[in-house]
């Protein structure tokens, strides 16, 4: 039954997604033509203009990302679609996995989409040079390869908007709990979640940091961090947002379990 | 064995008591009138059993176990409000209940919308409230279940639809199940009810076989109705 719900999860999701990537790539490919021609002042304008929409579409790319998920969560599981969802003959953890399971899916295919639609609309020779100058010295802070420290970046940022996500999520079914304004009480034990779970971040480096006087000098000097605390805080921030999205998982299921108060 | 019981249910919203120490059963082959006033608790009491809300206190049997995923596997439910994805195209709605309903049975369904002169193909956001609401009875009639639950599956809808849904309900329940029909127009399904609760400001008032209680009223279930809940 997961795999069905994940079917339609999957379905209802890249209908809205969908035109945003497809927004993307286009606007990508049409100012890559523009600057490849780009032989007169109305045609360079166009170029700029075609670049500003293709980064409003990346911004509007990761903002749905996250939005649209939001708004399917609540839909199917507290507003009218809800009906349907909760007497489907499936467990109620399968129908809460489905829509983790999607979501990330949607996270990566969503970071995927803005690397290619940066990589049609701006890609040259140039522009890597540009980026490479920038990335190395935080490479060689790392003592790291030019691509690991991109797909460490990459890794924080997936974890991290899977970290906003849930409390989302969490928020959502905290606030549909009360009898009274549930959407202003979503967004307010959202906000709370997700403070708390980046205050509970800080707290597990802090009791690190008490092992470790590198990384204690975070949170006791203004001096500048050496190479290794700053190593040792990216791998440590992947490795604690993973824990809190385990850690939310298995709260949000219980709280999911416990049974929803459909209006 | 019951086919469902309820015993000391009891709903609360904040301080506002909502269901009181509901008490009933219902057993195979019946046709259940549940019936009363606007707001009297009856989609309160629908919505308990089919595990859309939590129960403050008290139990919800369904052949003997509690609410889950068996429960629902025998349970067909028409909601009061269109649940469907409207951006669904009622082929692709057909295919979801096949995928999830066992007991679907998708040529009864295409039948049944044949009969309703639709396009399967057209999307539900394309189509009126009323043909929404047409498409869903008859998802729900199309399932082989042990319960079927209608939540005023009468209400707003004009003389005519409402034969036409009545009919539907009568022609396609399974052989053997019960039918539970939340409504307050009773005159409308009087002739098809078997057994009848009345419930009133969240309490069950009365319970009985319906034949009894004309007997005994020397009244249709309709007057009874108008004489208990008289303003």
């Amino acid at each position: 039954m997961l795999s069905k719900l994940i079917k339609y999860d999957i379905k209802r999701i890249a209908k809205f997604l969908l035109v945003f990537y497809v927004l993307a790539i286009f606007s990508a490919i049409l100012t890559r033509l523009l600057f490849m021609v780009n032989n007169s002042f109305i045609i360079g304008i166009l170029a700029q203009i075609c670049s500003g929409f293709t980064c409003a579409m990346i911004a509007n790319i990761l903002i749905n990302t996250l939005m649209r998920q939001w708004v399917k969560f609540k839909s199917t599981l507290y507003d009218d679609e809800s009906y349907l969802t909760h007497t489907l003959p499936v467990e109620k953890s399968s129908i809460y996995m489905s829509k983790i399971i999607v979501s990330i899916g949607s996270i990566i295919i969503s970071v995927l989409v803005i690397f290619l639609t940066l990589f049609i609309a701006y890609y040259s020779k140039e522009n890597i040079e540009v980026l490479k100058n920038t990335l190395l010295p935080i490479a060689n802070l790392y003592n790291s390869s030019l691509i690991r420290v991109v797909l460490i970046f990459i890794a924080a940022f997936m974890v991290e908007t899977l970290c906003i996500l849930q409390s989302g999520y969490t928020g959502i079914i905290l606030g549909h709990k009360m009898n009274n304004n549930k959407i202003l009480f979503s967004i307010v034990y959202g906000l709370l979640v997700y403070i708390f779970t980046q205050v509970f971040a800080l707290g597990l480096v802090f009791i690190l940091g008490l092992f470790n006087d590198n990384l204690m000098n975070l949170f006791i000097t203004n001096e500048v961090l050496n190479f290794d605390t700053i190593r040792i805080v990216g791998y440590l921030c992947i490795f604690i947002y993973f824990i809190i999205f385990i850690g939310n998982l298995f709260i949000n299921i219980r709280l999911f379990m416990n049974g929803v108060d459909v209006d | 064995m019951e086919l469902l019981k309820c015993s000391n249910l009891n709903k609360n919203y904040g301080k506002k008591k909502v269901l009181k120490d509901i008490n009933f059963s219902i057993t195979d082959g019946k046709i259940i009138g549940l019936l009363g006033k606007n707001g009297t608790g009856k989609s309160t009491l629908i919505k308990l059993i089919n595990d859309l809300l939590v129960p403050t206190s008290g139990d919800i049997l369904i052949l003997g176990k509690e609410i889950g995923v068996e429960s629902k596997e025998v349970i067909s439910y028409l909601p009061e409000r269109t649940y469907l994805d409207k951006t669904m195209t009622v082929r692709q709605v057909i295919d979801y209940f096949v995928d999830f309903y066992e007991d679907f049975d998708k040529n009864k369904a295409t039948s049944l919308l044949k009969d309703l002169d639709l396009d399967i193909d057209e999307k539900l956001i394309k189509m009126s409230k009323g043909m929404q609401e047409k498409v869903q009875l008859v998802l729900v009639m199309s399932r082989k279940a042990k319960l079927y639950i209608l939540d005023e599956p009468l209400g707003g809808v004009d003389p005519a639809t409402r034969d036409y849904i009545l009919d539907t309900i009568l022609n396609n329940f399974n052989e053997g199940s019960s039918v539970i029909i939340s409504t307050h127009l009773i005159a409308d399904i009087e002739r098809i009810l078997d057994e009848v609760i009345f419930i009133d400001k969240g309490k069950i008032i009365l319970t009985g076989d319906a034949d009894e209680i004309r007997s005994r009223e020397n009244a249709s279930i309709d007057e009874v109705f108008r004489r208990m809940f008289k303003c």
